[in-house]
């Protein structure tokens, strides 16, 4: 990955249009398909939408490295098992929140932060071959 | 009737809707069709691979052999995915078989657009449309942010371009290409694409400022339950089929303006939104009421009209 971009925006549902925004412009740069560009960011909504509700967090951090046609997106610092637990596989299967990014985004995975924990998501353009 | 017309005059989704691209109907397909998931002793272990297979099978069958029943069972199968991506959102304020209905449209239309070419599950190629179909459905019920007129006309610009770049590029277009094609920038393209998530800055579960905070109320909270006082104005003012058309926030508004006789500047306090956007929705809540009564010489509609600009 050759470059990072960081966004820290106030926990607000306006401020969440400020982040699809711009990962609007980062796809666009990607030369992602106008599609990809809307799974990404819509996965990206969702995953910030119910950390919202569920972690209540006073302000989000979205950091994004990019480079060859890919883009791996971290979002955190998280902290209650409830987002966890809807991000992961659940014994039930993977349902909701976890059936919603996976199947719009390349891979979803949760890793360990020293506060808590961060989502990852990754979204590979399709003319990237990466 | 045949029996299949009366079966499509009955089906709310259109379950007999030609696909499109099908070709000739074939009578029989040599292929073998794959054991449905959860028939058989052995299905539990490898319930994922049947599951795939059938899909790719009843894919097949009906893009290139126009087999209607696939469709339909194809349907039924995805039905639950619907559910649950539906489930998501039924917190907003609406019903959650309505949300069904327009996810599964959301379906269809996947099943129906579907490429065999791109060697994708159904679900990845669904799920999007599923979700996309369900967020225009808030957009449409008008919850969204007033959005400029050139980006509306952009939007509809794009919507176009996008029918006529995807058979001509065999992929979806790139932002770049969208922009060009529908003569405006990037940065224009992506504004617009923005505002088919609009319906967010007001949703039912968001605090009336757009805060998070454990101390504050969702908008959904400040929604009036069903009122006696409703039936009975809509008995003696023939208002009825108009009050139906309303959503519960529309019709707390009015309530709070015609029943506790409050101003619109106290409403605006009450909801914790602007003194304008009540205004806005009387009026578009007045002119509801009024296309649903149409001709009908009603003093009463008219009495209420008068008010609600005070």
């Amino acid at each position: 990955m050759a470059e990072t971009i960081t966004l820290e925006v106030p926990a607000t549902l306006s401020a969440l249009s400020t982040v699809r925004m711009v990962l609007g412009g980062i796809g666009d740069r990607l030369e992602f398909s106008y599609e990809e560009v809307d799974e990404l960011r819509l996965a990206t909504d969702e995953l910030l939408q119910a950390a919202l509700e569920t972690e209540r967090p006073e302000r989000l951090t979205v950091s994004v490295e990019v480079g060859d046609g890919a883009l791996r997106l971290t979002a955190g610092v998280f902290r209650t098992d409830d987002l966890r637990v809807q991000v992961g596989v659940t014994p039930g299967g993977c349902i909701d929140l976890c059936l919603l990014l996976r199947s719009l985004m390349d891979d979803v995975s949760v890793e360990s932060a020293p506060d808590g924990y961060n989502v990852v998501l990754v979204k590979r353009g399709a003319g990237s071959g990466a | 009737m045949s029996p299949r017309d009366e079966k499509r005059v009955n089906d709310p989704l259109d379950l007999q809707a030609p696909p499109g691209q099908a070709r000739a109907v074939q009578p029989e397909d040599d292929e073998p069709a794959p054991a449905t998931p959860g028939s058989g002793a052995d299905s539990k272990g490898r319930g994922r691979d049947d599951s795939e297979k059938l899909d790719q099978y009843l894919l097949r069958r009906y893009h290139l052999h126009g087999d209607r029943k696939a469709r339909e069972q194809l349907i039924t199968m995805y039905l639950p995915l619907v559910r649950s991506l539906a489930r998501r959102y039924a917190s907003r304020g609406e019903h959650f078989d309505d949300l069904v209905q327009v996810g599964a449209i959301g379906l269809i239309k996947a099943i129906d657009r579907f490429d065999l070419s791109r060697g994708v599950e159904l679900t990845t190629y669904a799920t999007p449309n599923i979700v996309g179909e369900i967020k225009r459905y808030f957009r449409d019920k008008g919850w969204s942010v007033r959005v400029p007129r050139g980006l509306q006309e952009l939007n509809i610009r794009l919507n176009k371009v996008i029918d006529e770049l995807v058979p001509k590029l065999q992929r979806s277009p790139t932002i770049k290409e969208l922009a060009e094609a529908a003569s405006a920038t990037p940065e224009e393209v992506l504004e617009a694409l923005e505002t088919s998530q609009a319906y967010n800055s007001v949703s039912l579960q968001a605090s009336p400022n757009g805060e998070s905070g454990e101390e504050d109320a969702g908008l959904i909270d400040y929604l009036g339950g069903e009122e006696e006082a409703y039936d009975t104005m809509e008995d003696r003012t023939t208002l009825a089929p108009g009050f139906a058309k309303l959503d519960k926030r529309e019709r707390y508004i009015l309530h709070l303006r015609f029943f506790e006789g409050l101003t619109q500047s106290q409403i605006a306090e009450r909801v914790g939104i602007s003194q304008m956007h009540v205004s806005r929705l009387i009026r578009r809540s007045l002119e509801k009421l009024r296309d649903e009564i149409g001709d009908l010489d009603s003093p009463p509609a008219g009495h209420v009209a008068d008010a609600g600009s005070r």
